[in-house]
C-alpha cells in the first residue's frame, strides 16, 4: 500500500522497521526532521529505543560507535559540517569494522554557508571505508536502508553504510511510496548478533594501537571487503526483490536506455528524475540518449561500467561536487573505468552542476546533452553566471 | 606489581609510572563486570598494542577526545539491552583528553546524567632528541640514526638487568631543527637537545646503594657520571653475500688468477682488511688489488702471509708496493663496503657484528697500516675525520680506554715521504690503549663506590667533562619498545617527549611551554576540573592520589555504588616527564597532597568533604622534581606558587583545626 510521505518521515518510518537499539544525532538542516520523528516515535512508546541527545555531531557518532561496539544496532543521521565534523569518528567506524548505519542529507560545505543540496560532504569522505549508496527518490531511500542493514551487518562484511539522499530535494520533498510491513522487514533483516562486542562475560579489546607491523594489513583487510561489497550487493538486491517485489537490479548501477544510446549522461542522486525526463522526451524525438545512474559510489563498480558504456559514443558525467584542483569525485572514477581498456567512449565530458542548491533544470541536462557534441570538455561548470564573476574587490 | 586478571601485567608502562599504578586500582576496585572505554593516551597505548592486551574486562579505544561520548553510547546500549544495572561503564582519559579536547564530550555526559564514572589521570602534561649525525648500534652494525628504520634490532641497555640486549625500534621521529648541545666524556661526544634524557648515576650516600637515573641534558653537569658502552661481547662471523665468481673460459678475461674467496669473515681475514682500509687501493675495471707497502715495512710481510694463506693467490711485488691481479678478488672486494679512496674509506656497520676478536684483528691490521705506538698507547693516524669517528667507535665496542679525534694541519711546503706538500692539508689523530683489570677486590672502595656498573662486561660509568652549545641542527629520535632506550654514540640515551596542557601546574617546564628568559614556565594555573564537574550537579566528584591507595579504592567504589553522572580525578606522578627518580612516586604524589598543591576533596551531591593536612612549604614539593627546578633559585616565583597552595588551603579548608591539630601533638 502506497502513502504519501514527506522524505524525512519516510526515512525515520524504515529506520524505525529496522529496530535500533540506540540512536543519537545533533540538528542541523536538512537533516533534522529525521531525527525529530525518530525521537518522537521513541517518546511515543512506538519504537523501543535509547535516544540521545548530544551535544555535537561528534559525540553523536562516538555513541552511536560505542552502541554497535556494545553489540545493538544503531543509528545516526547528519549532514555537511555536521559530517565534517564527525569525520575523524567515521574513518575510526571503519577502521574498527563497526556495522552501522547512516544518512547523509547531502547539502553543500561552508564556506560561504549553504544548507542547500550538493554532494560535496559524503564525498569528501569516500576514502574513509564506508559503503556509500545514492539514492534518486523516496523508495529508494527506503529501500536502500534496509539492504544498507543487510550489508554492513552481514559476517562477511562488518563495515557501515553512508545512504546519501539530497537535502530538500528528497527529504523535505513528498512522494507516494510503499511502507513495507514489519513481518516483511523482520524476514529480510534479522536480528543483530554481534561477531564481536564489549560483554563481561567475553571480555575483548577494542581499537588496539597497530604499530607499522600490522596497519597495512589492516587497511588492506578494508580494501578487500569493499571489493567483496560490489558481489554482495546483488545478492542482497535479489533477495530483496523476492521479499519486497521491486527489482534494483544489481544495486550497483541502474541502466536508462543505455544498450543503444550514442550520448550517455552518468550522475547520482536525485537529478537522475530530471535526466530521465529529458531522455523521455528527446528518445521521443528520435535522440538516441539514455541514463546511467550510479548507485554505490563506494565500492565503485569500475567494471560493471565499463561494460556498459563501452560501446557508447559520447558519455557526459553531471556531478554534483567538485574535488577542487582536480577532475570531479564521480568524472574521476569514470574516465578511471576506461583507462588502459581495449574500448572507450569518444568523448567522457564532465560537467559540474548544481552546487549549493542551484537548480538543474531539464533545460540544463538537455544543454550537457548538446555540449557533448563538441569536442571533450572537463570541469565544465554548468548555468554560471557571468556578471557575477566579474571582480568587484580593490582596485 | 602482582598479578591481576583485570589488568595484567606485561603492559610497556615505564618504570614507576603512576598511572599504571592508579589503572590497575581503578579497575580491580569497579570489578570484572565493567566496560572501560579509553581515550587516546599513554594509558592506550602502553596497555593495548596489538597483538597484545594488558585488559581482562571488556575494553574499547575510539579517539583522543570522545571516550566519554563512546561511554555514553556504551551505557545507552547496555539500558536498551536491560542490562546496565548489572555493569559498570568507566570512561578514563589523561589529563589533556579531559581537560582540553575531551572537555565538550565530558561536559556533554556530565550533563545527560549517564551512569557512568569519568576518571582522570592527572600526570600535570601531556607526556626529545639526537642530532642526525648519531650513530646509532644495531643488531646490523653500526647506522647513522637518518639510516634507522622501523622494526630494525637496536642494542639497549637492560634497566633491571644492566645487560645489553636487543630490542625492536617502534618510531623514527623527525623533531625539526633545534639547538644542540654537545655532551663530551674521556671516550665519549654526542649531540643532543637540551631534554634530551640520559642515564646518569646517582650517589645516595655512604652505605645505600647507588641507582641509575634518567635525566635531561639540562639537568646533567660536568662532574656527573652517564652510561656508556664498554664493550660489545658476542657477535658472529660476517657471512658475505656470494660473488658471482668469473671462470676460467669466459669471454671478458685472458688470463686469471685462480683465487679462493672466503664465505665469512675470520680473524685473519679482518687483519687483511683492516691492512686494505690503512694503505689499500683496487682498481675493479682492471681487476687490481693494491697496497702502498713499501719494501721494509712490516706489514708487508704480514700482508703476503695473509694473503697467501686466505686467498691461496700470487701476489706480485713491487719495490713501493704489491699488488694482486684478480677480478675476483676485486668483486669480492667490493662487495664489503670498505670504501675506495683515501678520504672516502671507511669502517662498514657489519664490522660492529662480529666477535670481538675480529673486530680485534681489523684494528690491528688498520694499525699495522697506518699507525704506530706512542708512550704506550696505539696510535692511528688517518686523513679522513668520518673514518677516525667510525674507528673511534669500534674500539670503544672493545674495551679499550679511547682518546678524542685531534685534527692538525701540515703546512703547504712541508715534506711528505718524499715530496714537498701543495697545499695545507688536513690530518687527525687518534690514541688508545687495551684497559687494564680493575682491582676490585683489592681497592674495592677506590671502584664501586665510585662506578657500581665495574663488574659489568658491557656498560660503565663516564664522566662528564663538558657540555657545549653547538647551535642549530637538525634532530630526530627514535622510540624502542620496551626498555626505551638506545645506544647513540656509545651512550645510552632514552627515546623520546612532554607538552603542556590544561591541567599544567603554574610555572612548570615542558617542551610547550619552556622556561625562557622571559618565562618561567605554563603561565596559567591548573584548570579547575573538579569544580567544573561539579558545576554539572552531577552526584559524586572526587579527586584522590596513588599516594593513598586505600582512599582510591573506596572512592573508586563509592563513586559506582552511586547513580548517574561521577567525576573522579587522580594524581598520577610520572618520572620521565617530571624528572625524579622513578621510586619517587608515591612520595612525589604525597608531598603534593601535603604541601596543599594537589587538594584531595570529595563533592557529595555538592557538598564539599576535604582531606585535611597540615601544609608544608611548597619548596619540598618543588625540589623533589627537576620540571621545577628553575624555580628554586627565585624567591618571587616559590612566592607564587605557595600562594597557589594557599588559596587551595582556603577555598578547599583543608587546614587542620587548631584544636584536632593539639590533640595530635599531645
Amino acid at each position: 500500500m502506497k502513502e504519501l510521505l514527506e522524505g524525512s518521515r519516510a526515512v525515520a518510518e524504515i529506520v524505525k522497521l529496522c529496530k535500533p537499539g540506540v540512536i543519537s544525532a545533533y540538528p542541523i538542516t536538512p537533516q533534522t526532521h529525521i531525527v525529530e520523528e525518530l525521537a518522537t516515535m521513541v517518546n511515543n512508546g512506538e519504537l523501543s529505543a535509547q535516544f540521545v541527545n548530544v551535544e555535537s555531531e561528534h559525540s553523536a557518532a562516538s555513541l552511536v560507535l560505542g552502541g554497535v561496539a556494545t553489540g545493538v544496532r544503531s543509528y545516526t543521521a547528519t549532514s555537511s559540517q555536521g559530517l565534517l565534523y564527525m569525520g575523524e569518528v567515521i574513518f575510526n567506524i571503519a577502521g574498527m569494522r563497526l556495522p552501522l548505519v547512516l544518512t547523509c542529507a547531502n547539502r553543500a560545505v561552508s564556506a560561504p554557508i549553504n544548507i542547500w543540496n550538493d554532494q560535496q560532504d559524503s564525498l569528501s569522505l569516500r576514502d574513509a571505508g564506508w559503503v556509500q549508496l545514492y539514492a534518486e527518490n523516496l523508495q529508494e531511500v527506503a529501500d536502500f536502508h534496509l539492504m544498507a542493514y543487510r550489508i554492513a551487518e552481514d559476517k562477511s562484511i562488518m563495515l557501515p553504510v553512508m545512504v546519501c539522499m539530497d537535502g530538500f530535494i528528497l527529504t523535505h520533498g513528498m512522494e507516494p511510496l510503499d511502507v513495507p510491513e514489519q513481518g516483511q522487514v523482520d524476514k529480510f533483516l534479522p536480528a543483530y548478533k554481534a561477531l564481536y562486542k564489549l560483554d563481561p562475560a567475553e571480555p575483548v579489546s577494542m581499537g588496539l594501537l597497530a604499530d607499522p607491523d600490522y596497519y597495512l594489513e589492516t587497511r588492506f583487510a578494508l580494501q578487500e571487503t569493499l571489493k567483496d561489497v560490489l558481489k554482495l550487493l546483488p545478492k542482497v538486491s535479489a533477495e530483496f526483490k523476492s521479499v519486497f517485489n521491486r527489482d534494483y537490479k544489481d544495486c550497483l548501477i541502474e541502466e536508462y536506455m543505455v544498450k543503444d544510446a550514442e550520448k550517455v549522461i552518468v550522475a547520482m542522486g536525485s537529478v537522475c528524475g530530471t535526466v530521465k525526463e529529458v531522455v523521455d522526451e528527446l528518445r521521443k524525438k528520435g535522440k538516441k540518449v539514455g541514463l546511467l545512474k550510479v548507485i554505490s559510489y563506494r565500492p565503485f563498480p569500475y567494471q560493471r561500467i565499463y561494460d556498459s558504456l563501452k560501446d557508447v559514443a559520447k558519455v557526459g558525467i553531471l556531478d554534483k561536487a567538485v574535488s577542487l584542483g582536480a577532475y570531479p569525485p564521480l568524472a574521476a572514477e569514470i574516465k578511471g573505468a576506461f583507462c588502459g581498456k581495449k574500448k572507450s567512449p569518444k568523448v567522457i565530458s564532465s560537467f559540474v552542476a548544481g552546487l549549493g542548491g542551484r537548480d538543474i533544470t531539464p533545460e540544463t541536462v538537455k544543454e550537457v546533452f548538446l555540449k557533448l557534441n563538441q569536442k571533450e570538455v572537463n570541469n565544465e561548470f554548468i548555468d554560471l553566471k557571468p556578471e557575477l564573476l566579474k571582480e568587484s574587490y580593490g582596485e | 606489581m602482582e598479578n591481576s586478571l583485570l589488568f595484567k601485567p606485561g603492559h610497556t608502562a615505564c618504570a614507576g609510572c603512576g598511572q599504571a599504578i592508579a589503572a590497575k586500582i581503578v579497575i580491580e576496585a569497579a570489578g570484572p563486570d565493567t566496560i572501560v572505554v579509553n581515550n587516546t593516551g599513554c594509558l592506550e597505548v602502553f596497555t593495548a598494542k596489538f597483538p597484545e592486551t594488558a585488559w581482562g574486562v571488556p575494553w574499547i579505544h575510539s579517539l583522543f577526545e570522545n571516550a566519554a561520548a563512546v561511554a555514553s553510547g556504551v551505557e545507552a546500549a547496555l539500558k536498551y539491552l536491560g542490562k546496565k544495572e548489572s555493569v559498570n561503564v568507566i570512561a578514563q582519559a589523561g589529563d589533556g583528553g579531559t581537560a582540553d579536547i575531551g572537555l565538550q564530550a565530558l561536559s556533554g555526559m556530565l550533563e545527560r546524567g549517564h551512569d557512568i564514572l569519568y576518571v582522570c589521570y592527572d600526570n600535570e602534561a601531556y607526556m626529545n632528541c639526537l642530532s642526525t649525525s648519531s650513530l646509532i648500534l644495531t643488531k646490523d652494525g653500526l647506522k647513522k640514526i637518518t639510516e634507522v628504520k622501523v622494526g630494525d634490532e637496536v642494542y639497549v641497555f637492560d634497566q633491571k638487568t644492566h645487560q645489553l640486549v636487543i630490542k625492536k625500534c617502534s618510531g623514527v621521529f623527525d623533531n625539526g631543527r633545534k639547538e644542540v648541545f654537545e655532551l663530551k666524556t674521556l671516550h665519549h661526544t654526542i649531540k643532543a637537545t637540551a631534554n634530551h634524557p640520559f642515564l646518569v648515576l646517582q650517589r645516595n650516600g655512604r652505605g645505600r646503594q647507588n641507582a641509575l637515573v634518567w635525566k635531561a641534558l639540562e639537568d646533567v653537569g660536568a662532574g656527573d657520571r652517564v652510561v656508556t658502552l664498554k664493550s660489545l661481547n658476542g657477535g658472529k662471523p660476517f657471512k658475505f653475500p656470494q660473488v658471482e665468481k668469473v671462470e676460467r673460459g669466459d669471454f671478458k678475461v685472458n688470463k686469471i688468477n685462480e683465487i679462493n674467496l672466503p664465505g665469512e669473515s675470520s680473524v685473519e681475514l679482518m687483519k687483511y682488511l683492516g691492512i686494505f682500509v690503512g694503505d689499500g687501493w683496487r682498481r675493479s675495471n682492471r681487476g687490481e688489488i693494491g697496497f702502498a707497502l713499501p719494501q721494509g715495512k712490516k706489514a708487508r710481510e704480514v700482508l703476503v702471509d695473509l694473503h697467501q694463506r686466505i686467498f691461496a693467490s700470487k701476489v706480485s711485488m713491487h719495490k713501493d708496493y704489491v699488488y694482486i691481479n684478480s677480478i675476483n678478488l676485486a668483486k669480492f672486494i667490493d662487495t664489503l663496503g670498505l670504501g675506495q679512496g683515501a678520504k672516502n674509506k671507511t669502517v662498514p656497520g657489519w664490522v660492529f657484528t662480529l666477535p670481538q676478536d675480529q673486530r680485534e684483528a681489523f684494528v690491528e691490521g688498520m694499525m699495522l697500516a697506518d699507525g704506530y705506538d706512542c708512550r704506550g698507547s696505539k696510535r692511528y693516524v688517518s686523513a679522513n675525520p668520518a673514518l677516525l669517528q667510525r674507528l673511534r667507535l669500534l674500539t670503544q665496542t672493545l674495551n679499550y680506554r679511547v682518546g678524542k679525534i685531534h685534527m692538525q694541519v701540515k703546512k703547504k711546503g712541508t715534506l711528505c715521504v718524499s715530496r714537498e706538500l701543495l697545499a695545507d692539508s688536513r690530518y687527525g689523530y687518534i690514541c688508545f690503549s687495551k684497559k687494564k683489570e680493575a682491582q676490585i677486590e683489592k681497592y674495592p672502595s677506590q671502584y664501586r663506590y665510585r662506578d657500581f656498573l665495574i663488574d659489568n662486561k658491557f656498560f660503565q660509568t663516564e664522566e662528564v667533562i663538558s657540555i657545549e652549545s653547538k647551535g642549530i641542527e637538525p634532530t630526530l629520535d627514535l622510540r624502542v619498545e620496551d626498555e626505551h632506550n638506545f645506544i647513540a654514540d656509545g651512550i645510552v640515551v632514552h627515546n623520546t617527549g612532554v607538552q603542556r596542557s590544561g591541567l599544567t601546574p603554574f610555572s612548570t617546564s615542558t617542551s610547550t611551554s619552556p622556561v625562557g628568559k622571559c618565562s618561567a614556565g605554563n603561565v596559567r594555573p591548573k584548570k579547575p576540573m573538579p569544580d567544573i564537574a561539579a558545576a554539572h550537579g552531577i552526584p559524586y566528584v572526587a579527586t584522590a592520589t596513588v599516594a593513598f591507595i586505600p582512599d582510591l579504592q573506596r572512592k573508586v567504589k563509592k563513586a559506582l555504588s552511586i547513580k548517574g553522572p561521577k567525576y573522579l580525578q587522580i594524581h598520577v606522578p610520572c618520572p620521565l616527564g617530571w624528572r625524579y627518580e622513578t621510586e619517587q612516586t608515591l612520595q612525589v604524589a604525597k608531598l603534593a597532597v601535603e604541601t596543599g598543591l594537589y587538594p584531595i576533596i570529595e563533592y557529595e551531591n555538592g557538598v564539599l568533604i576535604p582531606r585535611k593536612i597540615t601544609p608544608k612549604p611548597v619548596e619540598e614539593y618543588l625540589k623533589s622534581q627537576g620540571r621545577f627546578k628553575h624555580l628554586l633559585a627565585d624567591p618571587e616565583e616559590i612566592r607564587k606558587i605557595q600562594a597557589v597552595a594557599d588559596n587551595n588551603i582556603q577555598k578547599y579548608n583543608l587546614k587542620v583545626e587548631e584544636q584536632v591539630q593539639q590533640k595530635i601533638t599531645q
